[in-house]
C-alpha cells in the first residue's frame, strides 16, 4: 500500500495515549536539581547592586548564577550583529518586567524558590516607554542604540513593489483604517523545560530540552557559555506544542546549563504558567495603517499601509517578522503596486518572538478587512471580490516569490459550498434572524511560504536512515515533533519508498550526536525540507538494496514491497541484504543524505523581495457568526478552512493542523489578549487569558481542496502556520456583516461590540454625578490617579503594606490541613485560628499570593453533616460542604436556573472538589489581586487600585465602586439572592441564620465574625407559578461573569408578576438588586422593552463606571432582557 | 547523589510539618503528607507522570485524574482532602482502549500533553455513556463536559468527535477495549 496520502495513525500513538511519553519534566533520570528564575518587577531600572551571597548559604542550594558567571557582554546570536542585544542575564540594566536576573538551583523547588527572596537587588527605577507610540515620542527614553536615526526604531522596512503610481490613479475606490492586532501568546500546554546534565570531564552538557529546533538551540547555548556548538548534545525528549515559540531559545535553556556546569548536578527547569505567559516571547503586536485601493470593477489596485511593530525589549525575530508580514500587501492578490512603510519599535516590555503565521495574521486583518470594505463600497460579493483578484500560478508576485501552484480559487469556492454563502446571504440580507441576535457571514484569504530561505544552510536539510538485519527500518533527522506529526509523515514517506510496513519504521529526531545536520520545524519547513530529505535518503538507500538484490538473486527490475526485494528471479527479506552490503556496520546498513533546495532567495539586507519558498500554500476561511446586539456577544456557529497544502501526505494530521491553527486564530479574534499595566501582564492565567475552551469553538470544517505541488515533496505544501492567518478578517468580516459595525482592533470582545453598537444606535448614559454628593469623593479620587495619585502610590506607598506572597528565605512550612469528621471539631479548630475550607481548590492557590496564609486550614468535606442536602419546609438544606457537582444534580426542576448558573462554573473538575461554601466564600477575582500585583486590597491602604488606570472592561464593578474596585466573584452568592436564600452560620455552640444578601460586606468579602462559619444554606424552592432565569455573560465556557443577570417571579395565569427579584452579578462590590425595578414591576405584565426602560433609569441613577466599563450596563440591561424573555416564555 | 531528593522521597519540609495520609493510587495503598497536592504525590514520588501538570492552578485540566470516579484536579486537591481511591491514565489506559484508539484514528491529539487528562476525563464519561448518549445534543454534552480540559493543538475538534464516537459505540452495546464500560477501578489498577 502507498502510506503517502492515506490517513494513518500516529507512529507512537501507543505510548502517547499511554501516558508514556516522558517530556522533560518527566524524567527521572538523570536525578537533578530543581532551578528557579530571579525576574525583574520593574519594566525599567538600572541594576545598582546585586547580591547573591546570602542565598548561596542556604540549606539545599547548589548553585546561584547571574551575569558574572557569563563571558563580559556576551549576548543571544538571534539574527546577529547590529540586533544581537539579549544578555543571557540581565546585565546592569532590565529592560522589561520578568526579564531573567539571577537563577538558582536547589534540592527542591521549594529551597530554589526561597533562595530567590534572599537575593538582593537594588533597582533604580526609570521611567521608559512602554508603548511604540510613547517610544516614538520626542523625549522618550532610548532603550537601545539603534542604527536606524530614529530613536527606539530597531529596524526600517521601507518598499515600493510595483507601479504605485497606475496604481494610484486607478484605484478611484479607496479605503483606510487603522487595524490592531495585540500581542498574544502562544500557551503551549507543556511549560518551557530544560534538563541540563554538564560533563566536567569532556566539557559538554547534554540537554532534554522542549524545542522545535534543536540546532539553535545548541549554537546559542554553545555561544552563551563559550564552549563549542557540537559540546551542546540535545536529546530526544517529547514536546508538548511550539507553535514557534520554541523554534529558538526561550532563554531558560542556557540558565539551566549554566547552573549545572556551576552544580556539577544535573538541573532541570521549568517554567510556570506565569513565567509562560508573563516574561516569554509572544506575537509582536502590530498598528497597521493601511488604505486600500480599487477600481469599480472591484480590481485592487494599490496597497499603501504605514505600520508599527512593537519589538519589546530586545530584538528576537522581529525584523523577520516584520518583514514577513509586510510581504502579504505583494502576495496573494495583484494590485499594481504596494508601498509601505514600516518600523520595529524597542518598547521596555515583553520581547515578541516568533509566533505561527510569523506576521502573517497581523498584516492579512488589514488587507482582508479593507477588500471586504471595498467590495461593500463597490455592491460586490466579499467572495466574488477576492476571486476577481487571484494571483496567477506559475508567476512571480510583487513581494519576489515566485508562486508555483495555487488553488485560493477552488478555497474560495469550498467556502462558498460549505458555509451555504449564496443562500445564506440572501437569507441575511433580508433579516432571517431573529430577535436581539444577528448573524453574518465573513470570508478571509491568506497565503505562507513552505519554509523560509531566512538563514545560511536553511535550505538545506540532511538525515539518515538505518535497515536493520531483522528488517525494521529508523529514520534519523534533527528536526524536532512539537505535535505535527512530522514524524509520522517521515515514517510514511520511508516505508514507502523501502516498501516496508509502517509499523516497522521508528523514527529519531533531536538527538544532537544521532542524527544529521537539520535546522529544525519552524517556518512550516517541516514537511517540505525533512520531506524532501528522508524521501531522498530513503530512495538512495532503496537504490543500494535493489543493487544488492539484484546481485544476490541475478537478475532484476528489483521492486521493494512487503519487506522484500522482489525481482522476477525470485525475492529476498530487505533485512537479510544488510549483511551483504559492505557499507554496513554490524547488523545495520546506514546511509545519510543531503537536500538542497534550489531555486530560493536567502533573506539579506540592500533587497525587499525574495523568493523565500519553494511552494506557497494557500487558504480561504469563511465563518458565520451570531452578534447577540444585547451583550455584545460573538459567537461563532460554523466555520469552513478550506486549504490549498497540494497533496495530502498524512489528510488527518493535515486536517488537525487546519483545525488547531483555526481555533488559535479565533481565540485572537474573540478573546485572547496579553493586557499589561506597567509593563507587567495582568493575566498570566489561564483564568484570566480567555483562550477558547471546547464550548467555545463552533465545528470547525477542515476541507483539503484536490491539488499537487511538482515542487513540493510527493505533491505536499506546508499547512501549519497557513490556517492562523485567516480566522481574525474572517470573524470581523462576519461581525460586520451581521451588525454593521467595524470592528478594527481584535479581540472582539463584547465590550467593543457593545460601544460600537451603541454609537451606531446613538444611545448614551448618563450618571448626574453632580446630583450625587456620595459618589464626589470617589470620583476626586479616581480624578487624580492619572494626575500622580497613581504614581505616587505605586512607587511609594506600595512600599509601605503587607507585602505579596511568602516572605523570608526559607520554603514556607506546608499548612496543616485537617478533615474532622465532625462539625464540632470544625469549629473548633475555626476559632482556634484555622482557614475554613471546602474543597481547597481556590485556597491552595490563594495562599501562594497571601503574606501570611493561614498556617492552619480545616475542611468542612469530612463532616457528613455537612455534606448533606435535605428539604423542609419547602425548602432545600444545602450544607456547605456539598460539592458544586452535587448541588447541580439535586436540584429540582423548578430551580433549573439555579443549576444554569452552576453549570457555568469554572469546569467541572472543578464543581467536583469545589463546595457550595467553598463557592459563597471565595476571594475577589480582580485580575491585579489574583495575579501579584500590591493592591490596595493585598497590600494595604496606601497601595493603589491598579483598576483605575489599568484594564478594567470585564472584571471591575460599575456601581458602589470606592477604593476597591473588585466584585464578588460567586455565581452562586447572586443567583442564590433571587431566591431570599439564606445562610446558618455557626460559630461555637451559637447558630445564627441570615439573608444571604447581607453575608457578604464587600467584594468577595464575608460579614462572619472571627471563629464563624458557613454551615449550610437555606434555598427556598419555589411553589408553582414562580419562574426564574440566569444568565451570564462571560468571556469563556467556565469563566467568571463580567455580567449576570437572575431575574425571578411569581407570574399569575393573567400574566401579572409578583414578588419579582432581579439580582446583578459583577456589576457591583457585591451582588445587586435593582430594587426599584422590582417594585416598577410588581402587579404589572411586563414587557422586554418595558423592564429594559425602567432598569436602564435605575442604573443610569446609580452606576458609577470607570472609564472602560460602563459598556457592562448595556450589557447587563441585555442579560435581563433576556431573562424577561425567558421568563415570558415559561 | 543522595543529596537529590528527586521522586521517592518528600522535601523534608513537607514532611515534618503534616501528618501523613494514606491515600488509594491505582489501587495501590501509599502514603502523603496531608498537605502536597495530589499531583505531586503522582509525579513526583510514585513516578506516575502521565498525569500532567500544565498550570498548577486547576486551569486547565492537564492534571485530571479520577477521584472516586469523578474527574478532579489533583494539582490544587491536597492530599488530604482527597475522598476516595484514585485513578490515573496509568491504570485507566487499558479500560480506554476504545478511547484511545479513536484519538489516534481521529487526530485528536497532536503533542499529546493535555491528552492524558483528556482522556481520564473522557474515560470518566464513557462510564456514563448510556446516560449522555440519552440526552438530546450530545456533542454539545460533550464540549461543556470537556471544556475543564484545554487543549491547545487540536481545536478540539477531534477530541469531541473521537468521545462522541465511543460513548455512542459503549451505549449501544458494542466493546472494544478489554475492560470497557464496567471495570472495576481496583481490579483495572491491579
Ligand atoms: S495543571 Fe492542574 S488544572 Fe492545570
Ligand atoms: S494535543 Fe497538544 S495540547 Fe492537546
Amino acid at each position: 500500500m502507498s502510506y503517502v496520502g492515506s490517513r494513518v495513525r500516529p507512529i507512537d500513538w501507543e505510548a502517547r495515549t499511554r501516558g508514556e511519553t516522558r517530556f522533560a519534566a518527566d524524567l527521572t533520570s538523570p536525578q537533578h536539581l530543581y532551578a528557579a528564575v530571579l525576574r525583574s518587577p520593574h519594566p525599567y531600572a538600572e541594576i545598582v547592586a546585586l547580591d547573591v551571597s546570602r542565598a548561596e548559604r542556604l540549606p539545599g542550594v547548589r548553585a546561584v548564577i547571574t551575569t558574572a558567571d557569563f563571558p563580559e557582554g556576551i549576548t543571544y546570536l538571534h539574527r546577529g550583529a547590529p540586533l544581537s542585544d539579549r544578555p543571557p542575564l540581565a546585565a546592569g540594566v532590565v529592560r522589561h518586567v520578568g526579564q531573567e536576573v539571577a537563577a538558582v538551583a536547589a534540592d527542591t523547588p521549594e529551597e530554589a524558590r526561597a533562595a530567590l527572596r534572599a537575593i538582593r537587588v537594588r533597582y533604580r527605577v526609570r521611567p521608559a516607554p512602554l508603548t511604540p507610540r510613547d517610544a516614538l515620542a520626542d523625549g522618550a527614553r532610548r532603550l537601545h542604540q539603534r542604527v536606524t536615526d530614529e530613536a527606539n526604531v530597531a529596524f526600517r522596512l521601507d518598499a515600493t513593489w510595483g507601479d504605485v503610481e497606475t496604481g494610484g490613479r486607478a484605484g478611484t475606490t479607496v479605503v483606510e483604517g487603522d487595524y490592531v492586532y495585540p500581542s498574544v501568546s502562544h500557551v503551549c500546554m507543556e511549560p518551557n523545560t530544560t534538563l541540563a546534565a554538564w560533563d566536567e570531564a569532556s566539557g559538554t552538557v547534554e540537554l532534554w530540552t522542549s524545542t522545535q529546533a534543536p540546532w539553535f538551540i545548541a549554537k546559542e547555548v554553545s555561544h552563551l557559555l563559550g564552549i563549542p556548538h557540537d559540546a551542546v548534545i540535545c536529546r530526544e525528549v517529547a514536546v508538548g506544542g511550539g507553535f514557534g515559540s520554541k523554534s529558538k531559545a526561550s532563554e531558560h535553556e542556557v540558565l539551566a546549563a549554566a547552573l549545572s556546569r556551576k552544580a556539577g548536578l544535573p538541573v532541570l527547569l521549568e517554567l510556570s504558567r506565569e513565567e509562560e505567559f508573563g516574561s516569554n516571547k509572544p506575537r509582536h503586536r502590530f498598528e497597521t495603517h493601511l488604505r486600500t485601493s480599487a477600481d469599480e470593477h472591484g480590481t485592487l489596485r494599490l496597497f499603501d499601509a504605514d505600520v508599527l511593530v512593537d519589538n519589546g525589549s530586545y530584538s528576537h525575530m522581529g525584523t523577520s517578522v516584520m518583514r514577513v508580514g509586510m510581504i502579504t500587501l505583494g502576495s496573494m492578490y495583484r494590485p499594481d503596486g504596494a508601498r509601505f512603510t514600516s518600523r520595529l519599535v524597542d518598547t521596555a516590555t515583553q520581547p515578541g518572538g516568533q509566533f505561527r503565521g510569523y506576521g502573517t495574521p497581523q498584516v492579512s486583518l488589514a488587507v482582508e478587512s479593507q477588500v471586504d470594505e471595498l467590495a461593500l463600497r463597490l455592491g460586490l460579493d466579499p467572495l466574488e471580490m477576492r476571486l476577481r483578484n487571484l494571483g496567477p500560478e506559475n508567476e512571480t508576485t510583487l513581494c519576489g516569490y515566485d508562486v508555483t501552484t495555487s488553488r485560493l480559487g477552488d478555497c474560495l469556492v469550498a467556502v462558498r459550498e460549505g458555509l451555504d454563502w449564496d443562500a445564506r446571504k440572501t437569507a441575511v440580507a433580508t433579516g432571517a434572524a431573529g430577535g436581539s441576535s444577528s448573524r453574518g457571514l465573513g470570508v478571509a484569504a491568506g497565503m505562507h511560504g513552505s519554509g523560509a530561505y531566512a538563514y545560511e544552510f536553511a535550505n538545506r536539510s540532511d538525515a539518515a536512515i538505518d535497515l536493520f538485519a531483522d528488517g525494521h527500518v529508523r529514520v534519523r533527522h534533527g528536526s524536532a515533533d512539537a505535535g505535527t506529526g512530522q514524524n509520522t509523515i517521515l515514517a510514511q514517506i520511508a516505508a514507502d519508498e523501502l516498501g516496508v510496513d509502517l509499523a516497522d519504521v521508528e523514527v529519531l529526531s533531536m538527538d544532537s550526536e544521532r542524527t544529521p545536520f537539520e535546522l529544525g520545524a519552524w517556518s512550516s519547513r517541516g514537511t517540505h525540507m525533512t520531506g524532501s530529505s528522508v524521501g531522498q535518503a530513503a530512495r538512495e538507500l532503496g537504490d543500494q538494496l535493489r543493487a544488492l538484490a539484484e546481485d544476490k538473486l541475478g537478475g532484476g527490475p528489483v521492486t521493494l514491497r512487503d519487506g522484500r526485494a522482489v525481482a522476477p528471479t525470485g525475492e529476498v527479506d530487505l533485512g537479510d541484504l544488510v549483511g551483504l552490503s559492505d557499507a554496513a556496520e554490524g547488523d545495520v546498513l546506514s546511509h545519510e543524505t543531503s537536500y538542497v533546495l534550489e531555486g530560493t532567495e536567502m533573506i539579506s539586507t540592500g533587497k525587499d523581495r525574495f523568493n523565500l519558498s519553494p511552494t506557497y500554500a494557500y487558504a480561504a476561511h469563511g465563518a458565520l457568526v451570531d452578534v447577540d446586539r444585547r451583550t455584545g456577544k460573538v459567537t461563532v456557529l460554523d466555520y469552513v478552512a478550506a486549504h490549498d497544502v497540494g497533496r495530502a501526505i498524512n489528510p488527518t494530521a493535515v486536517e488537525g493542523q487546519i483545525a488547531g491553527g483555526a481555533a488559535m486564530g479565533l481565540g485572537a479574534a474573540l478573546g485572547e489578549e496579553l493586557v499589561r499595566e506597567g509593563g507587567r501582564v495582568v493575566n498570566p492565567t489561564y483564568l484570566h487569558y480567555a483562550m477558547p475552551r471546547s464550548a467555545d469553538l463552533p465545528s470547525i470544517r477542515p476541507v483539503i481542496v484536490n491539488a499537487e505541488d511538482p515542487a513540493g515533496p510527493y505533491g505536499a505544501k506546508s499547512v501549519g502556520e497557513m490556517s492562523i492567518v485567516p480566522p481574525g478578517a474572517a470573524v470581523a468580516n462576519a461581525v460586520r456583516d451581521a451588525v454593521g459595525v467595524r470592528i478594527t482592533e481584535l479581540p472582539i470582545t463584547p465590550d467593543k461590540v457593545v460601544t460600537a453598537l451603541a454609537e451606531q444606535e446613538g444611545r448614551r448614559r448618563h450618571h448626574g454625578l453632580w446630583r450625587r454628593p456620595g459618589r464626589w469623593w470617589v470620583a476626586l479620587l479616581r480624578a487624580l490617579y492619572p494626575y500622580g495619585l497613581h504614581h505616587v502610590l505605586h512607587h511609594w506607598g506600595t512600599r509601605l503594606g503587607r507585602g505579596v506572597g511568602p516572605a523570608g528565605h526559607r520554603p514556607p512550612a506546608p499548612p496543616e490541613v485537617l478533615r474532622p469528621g465532625n462539625l464540632d471539631a470544625v469549629v473548633a479548630a475555626v476559632a482556634d485560628g484555622a482557614q475554613p475550607i471546602g474543597g481547597g481548590t481556590d485556597a491552595l492557590v490563594e495562599r501562594e499570593r497571601q503574606s501570611r496564609p493561614a498556617p492552619v486550614l480545616v475542611s468542612t468535606i469530612g463532616v457528613p453533616a455537612m455534606r448533606r442536602i435535605r428539604s423542609e419546609d419547602g425548602a432545600l438544606l444545602v450544607g456547605a460542604a456539598v460539592s458544586l457537582a452535587e448541588l447541580e444534580e439535586a436540584l429540582p426542576p423548578e430551580l433549573a436556573f439555579v443549576a444554569d448558573a452552576v453549570r457555568s462554573i469554572a469546569s467541572p473538575q472543578i464543581r467536583n472538589s469545589a463546595t457550595v461554601g467553598g463557592n459563597l466564600a471565595q476571594e475577589k477575582r480582580c485580575w491585579f489581586f489574583r495575579n501579584g500585583f500590591s493592591c490596595y486590597k493585598r497590600n494595604g491602604v496606601t497601595s493603589p487600585c491598579y483598576a483605575v488606570t489599568g484594564d478594567h472592561r470585564f472584571q471591575h464593578a460599575v456601581i458602589d465602586g470606592h477604593r476597591c474596585q473588585a466584585v464578588t466573584p460567586s455565581d452562586l452568592g447572586t443567583v442564590l439572592q433571587a431566591l431570599d436564600a439564606e445562610v446558618v452560620l455557626q460559630r461555637g455552640q451559637t447558630t445564627r441564620r441570615l439573608p444571604l444578601a447581607d453575608l457578604y460586606d464587600g467584594p468577595g468579602e464575608l460579614a462572619l465574625a472571627d471563629g464563624e462559619i458557613v454551615q449550610h444554606v437555606v434555598v427556598p424552592v419555589p411553589t408553582s407559578g414562580r419562574r426564574g432565569s440566569f444568565r451570564k455573560l462571560a468571556l469563556y465556557q467556565g469563566d467568571f461573569a463580567t455580567a449576570s443577570a437572575t431575574v425571578t417571579a411569581s407570574v399569575d395565569d393573567d400574566g401579572t408578576w409578583h414578588d419579582v427579584r432581579l439580582v446583578l452579578g459583577a456589576m457591583a462590590p457585591t451582588p445587586w438588586r435593582a430594587t426599584a425595578t422590582e417594585r416598577a414591576l410588581e402587579g404589572t405584565t411586563p414587557t422586554v422593552a418595558g423592564v429594559r426602560r425602567l432598569l436602564d433609569r435605575e442604573l443610569d441613577r446609580h452606576a458609577h463606571p470607570l472609564p472602560g466599563n460602563g459598556w457592562k450596563l448595556d450589557a447587563v440591561a441585555g442579560l435581563v432582557e433576556h431573562a424577561v424573555e425567558d421568563l415570558l416564555a415559561q | 547523589m543522595s543529596a537529590l531528593r528527586r521522586r521517592t522521597d518528600a522535601p523534608a519540609t513537607a514532611a515534618a510539618a503534616t501528618p501523613l495520609v494514606t491515600l488509594v493510587v491505582n489501587g495501590r495503598s501509599v502514603e502523603a503528607p496531608a498537605s502536597r497536592p495530589l499531583a505531586r504525590v503522582l509525579r513526583d514520588d510514585l513516578d506516575l507522570t502521565a498525569t500532567k501538570v500544565a498550570c498548577g492552578r486547576g486551569e486547565c485540566g492537564a492534571c485530571t485524574v479520577l477521584v472516586d470516579g469523578r474527574p478532579t484536579m489533583s494539582c490544587v486537591t491536597a492530599a488530604g482532602l482527597v475522598r476516595g481511591p484514585v485513578e490515573t491514565l496509568e491504570a485507566l489506559a487499558d479500560e480506554a482502549t476504545d478511547l484511545r484508539e479513536e484519538f489516534a484514528d481521529a487526530g485528536a491529539f497532536q503533542c499529546g500533553f493535555c491528552t492524558p487528562g483528556q482522556l481520564v476525563h473522557a474515560t470518566a464519561l464513557a462510564r456514563r455513556a448510556d446516560e449522555l448518549v440519552g440526552g438530546d445534543d450530545l456533542p454539545g454534552a460533550v464540549r461543556a463536559r470537556m471544556s475543564g480540559n484545554i487543549c491547545r493543538c487540536t481545536g478540539y475538534q477531534a477530541i469531541t468527535a473521537s468521545v462522541c464516537a465511543v460513548l455512542e459505540r459503549r451505549a449501544a452495546g458494542a466493546t472494544s477495549g478489554p475492560s470497557c464500560g464496567h471495570a472495576d477501578p481496583e481490579e483495572a489498577a491491579s
